[in-house]
């Protein structure tokens, strides 16, 4: 409950004593649950709550990249060399030998709807042409795209869907132009987002357990175990992380047998990337499980747990870990964001996520060279990487905000 | 106190040992040793000379044995030689150890004097319409990624407007006498790199100045001399920032770790000739003796830097115990 709240109430309360309404009476007999004074105060903090919005739009975009590709009719490793650099908003058509070939196919799979087809465009009289009455097809579908569906329009007949189907594929629409070797940048965005925010969330959350398992062995037990954990905990935090990541980065991973199986050479990078980053960021999670976990160990209801026999692993998992997921929660979406740039750092030195596959780094990756020919090359996915980030990083705030019983104004 | 610092000294110390052990053996991993390079660029060479090579370099021995023998040579004094410059490495970090520091220190700087007046400034006055355009400000600084920003600075200064280099560290063959022009050559290629250094630095510096000024605001104290009707002024400045500055030492402390480590996206993006690019460029080229040393020298700045900001600490609060 908000300071206001109360505020107006203590001022009712002033002014009818003991006449309270129900209402009133079931509002101050209530507590709120936990969860629901964390929102509360969560909901407080505007930009949290407008980057929570950013960041649920970005992972529906995330799972509905197929859909999204399906429907626009784009594919994101699909290369068109006549049409490289292209700014954003361009049109762009397939060269008219790759027009011809597809038609040809067209033509050897429904031979009689073609001959009805170029039939019926003769008749009509859309066509006036120059060649003979067999290449008449050909004539339509080189024209420009738009130029050609309009013709087509004019016949309109529901059998010869499957030849608009593929005027339609001629031409493609490019909201954010395309890029070095003519790929569409919007739907390699798109894609980038699964890349980038999955191996964000999963890095933060895989880190987060291992921090929790280590931290909480290093809390509870205390004596030589802490000791041994903590130094090499204290050791890896001290360490540069970005020149460390990218030493580690460059290994061959196939040089070491174990991890062989783990991958294909499909998603070989993104398994390296996930690894590399797990192996580095979970000290902070660590350091601070073991902290709450310290001080939880000295109250009174871990004694009792213990006083009714409770084994160590029923006290940790059931007494102590609901103490901690509220601070670990914080540092998984911190975390995210870190993860994110550290993912686009080392895939834009090209020692990250390896092409084709496209993440929002390596979309950078020769960025350098781009830039001379077309800006928005560069600037589009770096702009992705810094919403999603300040917005993982608003959040983990606003949580921050909301669980910290010190900030908490009631 | 002594037998602290001791301790961290030989704790730090094992580390440096036990990362220079695994940076080799991480290095006998990644694709491509010196023989194979040999092959490649011989096609004429047959496997009884690959054999002998190999023992040559030591390549048929366990990477702990060569370890023995890379470390005993190092303490020796022999650095090794560059295979990509054809240079001793000691003649090659000296001056790129120089040029980070340049620039490392010049950013701190002016991320400092940025940062500091704004994290305090917002803390006075939370939640208002300062303190929200400084905390998204502070925000965005820290969620930009350091090398788009650098790659966003060259589109504007040096594609757009054309007004400064887009990369390198002084204009080649300019051999000039003239000290004033010398600075001056410098200077326009420090500009661009020291931007997008500090705009990552001044994002958390002001988020670790004003939340240092909040905290220290809600003490006792400050109650205390509010009560006694002191001038706004004087809480500010006296009580408050006074007490404030403990924990931004400690920051600060652990920024000055970097000032010899290089900042490698930067360097890289600007082509700066730094120690950060000089790992990276010499992990990219398999030059490792380069690699090795380039990176653990960079790797004990941090270190040493981060023991000596610990003990710094416990000079600047007469609290802190060494125990």
């Amino acid at each position: 409950m908000d300071l206001q709240t109360q505020e107006s109430l203590s001022v009712k309360m002033a002014g009818n004593q003991g006449s309270l309404t129900d209402a009133q009476k079931k509002d101050l007999e209530t507590a709120l649950p936990l969860w629901k004074i964390v929102m509360r105060q969560f909901l407080e903090h505007k930009m949290a709550v407008v980057s929570l919005g950013v960041i649920l739009f970005f992972v529906l975009v995330a799972f509905s990249a197929d859909l999204i590709a399906k429907g626009l009719g784009l594919d994101s490793n699909r290369q068109n060399v006549s049409a490289r650099y292209l700014l954003p908003f361009s049109r762009t058509e397939i060269p008219n030998d790759a027009k011809e070939s597809s038609i040809e196919t067209w033509i050897s799979e429904n031979p009689e709807k073609s001959q009805a087809l170029s039939k019926a465009l003769i008749d009509k009289q859309i066509l006036m042409s120059q060649r003979p009455a067999d290449e008449i097809l050909f004539e339509l579908g080189t024209k420009p795209q738009t130029e050609a569906l309009q013709l087509f329009e004019k016949i309109s007949q529901p059998e010869f869907v499957s030849f608009k189907k593929m005027l339609e594929n001629f031409g493609s629409f490019h909201l954010f132009g395309t890029d070095e070797v003519g790929r569409d940048v919007f739907i390699r965005l798109i894609y980038g987002t699964r890349v980038s925010m999955g191996v964000g969330v999963m890095v933060a959350v895989a880190s987060a357990l291992v921090g929790l398992f280590i931290g909480s062995l290093a809390g509870f037990y205390g004596g030589i175990i802490d000791t041994l954990l903590m130094r090499v905990t204290d050791s890896l935090l001290s360490l540069p992380l970005v020149p460390v990541l990218i030493v580690v980065a460059a290994i061959d991973l196939q040089k070491l047998p174990a991890l062989k199986s783990l991958m294909n050479p499909e998603n070989e990078s993104i398994v390296k990337m996930f690894l590399i980053l797990c192996l580095f960021s979970w000290m902070t999670v660590a350091r601070l499980v073991r902290g709450s976990i310290l001080s939880l160990r000295e109250r009174e209801f871990v004694l009792a747990a213990r006083t009714l026999g409770a084994r160590d692993r029923t006290i940790i998992f059931s007494h102590m870990f609901p103490n901690v997921i509220a601070p670990m929660l914080v540092a998984i979406t911190l975390g995210v964001g870190q993860s994110i740039l550290f993912e686009a750092a080392l895939s834009f030195l090209g020692l990250g996520i390896m092409p084709p596959t496209p993440s929002w780094g390596n979309m950078l990756n020769n960025a350098q060279e781009v830039i001379y020919k077309n800006v928005w090359l560069t600037i589009l996915p770096g702009i992705m990487i810094w919403l999603t980030t300040i917005s993982f990083n608003f959040v983990g705030d606003g949580l921050q905000d909301a669980v910290d019983p010190k900030s908490i104004r009631r | 106190m002594s037998t602290y610092i001791l301790r961290r000294l030989i704790q730090t110390v094992l580390v440096i040992i036990i990362l220079s052990y695994v940076c080799f053996y991480i290095m006998t991993l990644m694709p491509g040793d010196p023989v194979e390079l040999m092959i490649q660029s011989n096609p004429k060479i047959t496997s009884a000379d690959v054999e002998r090579l190999r023992a040559l370099y030591g390549l048929d021995q366990p990477a702990y044995k060569r370890y023995g023998t890379w470390v005993n040579t190092i303490l020796g004094g022999d650095l090794g030689y560059s295979r990509t410059y054809r240079v001793p490495v000691e003649e090659l970090m000296i001056p790129r150890l120089k040029n980070t520091f340049i620039l490392s220190l010049l950013s701190l700087l002016l991320s400092l004097a940025i940062a500091l007046p704004l994290g305090i400034y917002s803390a006075l006055n939370p939640g208002g319409r300062f303190d929200s355009i400084v905390n998204f400000f502070a925000f965005s600084g820290i969620s930009i990624p350091s090398f788009w920003m650098a790659l966003m600075l060259i589109i504007v200064f040096a594609v757009q407007l054309g007004v400064l280099p887009a990369g390198g560290t002084e204009t080649v063959g300019l051999n000039s006498e003239n000290f004033f022009n010398f600075v001056k050559d410098r200077g326009t290629y420090l500009i661009l790199p020291i931007l997008s250094l500090s705009v990552q630095q001044i994002g958390s510096f002001i988020r670790y100045a004003r939340s240092a000024m909040m905290e220290t605001l809600r003490n006792d104290y400050i109650r205390t001399a509010k009560a006694k009707g002191l001038e706004r002024k004087v809480i500010i400045w006296r009580h408050a920032f006074r007490n404030a500055l403990i924990p931004l030492i400690t920051i600060l402390a652990l920024s000055f770790s970097g000032l010899f480590s290089g900042a490698l996206l930067t360097e890289t993006v600007f082509a700066y000739q730094g120690v950060g690019k000089l790992v990276y460029d010499s992990i990219i080229a398999n030059d490792y003796n380069v690699a090795m040393i380039s990176f653990i020298i960079s790797v004990s700045m941090v270190l040493l830097m981060n023991l000596l900001a610990d003990i710094l600490y416990g000079f600047a609060d007469p609290r802190i115990t060494f125990s």
